[in-house]
């Protein structure tokens, strides 16, 4: 490998992200953030590494603090910082306590649709809120935002992740139960026997759109912990059919991987433009308070966005009156400086990919 | 055409085709003719939907095909989702057919003679590392898979393990290389898989194809 080759490699799930798109990455962020602010949701920025204990989570980098000697994570996620926020330094603020994020992650591995290993999460969080109106609230302000930026397609995919241990219990051990509900395997389920698999057979059967998986979901027989579960899903889903009767909704009750950290009711956004998923958010109760929250994944946004228009470029040759330049700017071009006098002003400007040129006080098109 | 509204079925290639294609053409999906045409290089072929393709690849492509959303609906064993275990893919239909299971064997003159429970580390050859892996950690002991891609029976008479994990459907070829059965693993049979955000971007129209393969293997 030559020297400069040997530069170029990045380690896996890392990326230089090039003009146009890391402006147009930029630009998305302020866009969902402005969104986030016009509903009420104020913005924080917590640092990008703080003491592991605090952090929790799996799957961050960590490096020991030569100033305390205790260990240090890398965020692998936002949430769980937004939510000591709440919890110490916003404590007395008053409730429903809303708030929003942007900012950069790192994960110690990415996934087999996501390799990334570092991208950006955006995302807001309703706090001490313990109405289904608040599931609601977040989810309509989740597609919003994402409608305000384009985004096309969108489908949303609702769960309980905590319905399957109310009923195989938290302590399940069965690796292949586990398995076989992961991947939905009906065959695999309902071989373990019994009257919790022929249960968890319906719960699969029941997946799908959400007007019918609800009719599958309220005929079965569940525990009390479930019941209660369902009803509140029930409660989230006539909201969200109110303030957004056009969504494609979906139901899967038996969704459970990356939403450990959910309690209630938890929603994937997914869009018909990509594998990957969009965003993900739900009901949690950390530090002994109710909130819902929601993140989106600008890595897999910035993917399916329709391309913005290149701003026109105009090409300022060497010696010309700065604020005729200034002027144009105002009016929306790109100017290009000329450094040095060009024997050719048209090639030049071609070179530097511009399409006009400023002469006369005017632009020419080139 | 539209990558949204296209779907694509992915075939295993071998053993398993054909007991798949008559569910396949049950529920209503007839590949062009060129599909069952022993000499044809193709790999992807068109069907009567003109929306719908079919890809005959390896059985363990399959699942990477469906996983990544290459394909929307595929057909694989429950061995190869176990192995791969790629959250992606989901596998609402036992279609019932391939059936066989997934066993540990030795040699036949070895059977009996040590005590399993004493094992803190053993070396296995087979097809499936992650499985076999997940097996004997599952009761403390960790297994050194060698990863052979066929031809299991005959690794340990030339010593190069002492046991295997292979797919065992009547034992026969276990009995001609002189090994035993000692363990099940699990019971294998092939499943209608789906790539997770197509079932769930395009609900019904999934739902609609997974109940017709239903229909078509179990009856309406």
């Amino acid at each position: 490998m030559t020297d400069l080759a040997e530069r170029a490699l990045l380690p896996a799930g890392l990326r230089d992200i090039l003009p146009p798109f890391a402006a147009f990455e930029a630009e998305t962020v302020s866009r969902l953030m402005g969104v986030f602010a016009r509903h009420g949701y104020d913005r924080v920025k917590p640092p990008m590494i703080e003491f592991e204990q605090s952090l929790g989570g799996e799957g961050a980098f960590r490096v020991m603090d030569p100033l305390t000697q205790r260990m240090m994570a890398v965020r692998s996620d936002m949430t769980p910082q937004v939510a000591r926020i709440a919890a110490t330094r916003l404590a007395n603020d008053p409730r429903p306590l809303r708030l929003a994020y942007a900012g950069q992650v790192l994960q110690v591995k990415g996934t087999q649709l996501r390799a990334e290993r570092q991208f950006g999460q955006v995302g807001v969080e309703l706090i001490g809120a313990t109405d289904a109106a608040a599931e609601a609230e977040i989810l309509a302000l989740c597609l919003e935002s994402l409608e305000h930026v384009g985004l096309s397609g969108i489908t949303v995919d609702l769960t309980l992740s905590k319905l399957v241990p109310a009923i195989i219990g938290e302590q399940n051990g069965d690796i292949w139960l586990r398995n076989a509900l992961d991947h939905r395997d009906v065959g695999a389920v309902s071989a373990a026997g019994g009257e919790t698999a022929r249960l968890l057979t319906a719960l699969i059967e029941a997946i799908g759109p959400a007007d019918r998986a609800l009719t599958r979901l309220q005929a079965l027989d569940l525990p009390p912990a479930a019941q209660a579960l369902r009803s509140r899903l029930v409660e989230v889903v006539a909201l969200i059919r109110s303030a957004l009767p056009g969504l494609t909704l979906t139901i899967d009750p038996v969704e459970t991987r990356r939403f450990e950290y959910y309690t209630g009711v938890g929603f994937t956004i997914f869009s018909r433009r990509s594998a990957a998923e969009i965003g993900r958010g739900g009901r949690y109760l950390v530090h002994g308070e109710a909130g819902v929250g929601a993140t989106l994944f600008m890595d897999t946004l910035m993917e399916i966005l329709p391309k913005p228009e290149a701003p026109r470029r105009l090409y300022v040759p060497a010696g010309t009156d700065r604020q005729q330049a200034a002027s144009f700017r105002d009016l929306g071009w790109v100017t290009i400086n000329g450094l040095a006098a060009a024997d050719d002003v048209a090639a030049e400007a071609r070179r530097l990919r511009c399409s006009h040129v400023l002469q006369g006080g005017q632009p020419k098109e080139i | 055409m539209n990558r949204a509204e296209k779907l694509v079925l992915a075939l295993p290639k071998g053993r398993i085709l054909d007991e798949a294609m008559p569910l396949v053409r049950a529920a209503g999906i007839e590949p062009e003719p060129d599909f069952d045409n022993p000499k044809s290089r193709a790999l992807r072929f068109s069907t009567n939907h003109p929306h719908i393709d079919i890809i005959r690849v390896r059985a363990f492509d399959v699942a990477t095909f469906v996983a990544f959303g290459a394909a929307e609906i595929g057909i694989a064993g429950n061995d190869v989702l176990m192995e791969f275990d790629y959250p992606e893919i989901y596998a609402p239909l036992d279609l019932g057919i391939g059936k066989c299971h997934l066993a540990v064997a030795e040699p036949a003159d070895l059977a009996g003679e040590d005590d399993p429970s004493r094992w803190s580390h053993i070396r296995v050859a087979t097809k499936y590392p992650t499985i076999t892996a997940k097996h004997f950690a599952q009761r403390g002991v960790q297994a050194e898979c060698v990863k052979l891609n066929g031809a299991m029976e005959l690794a340990p008479g030339l010593g190069l393990c002492r046991l295997i994990v292979d797919l065992v459907s009547t034992g026969s070829t276990l009995k001609a290389n002189g090994l035993v059965e000692v363990e099940r693993v699990a019971e294998i049979s092939s499943r209608l898989i789906v790539n997770r955000t197509a079932l769930k971007t395009r609900p019904e129209e999934l739902a609609g194809w997974i109940e017709r393969f239903r229909e078509g293997a179990y009856g309406a």
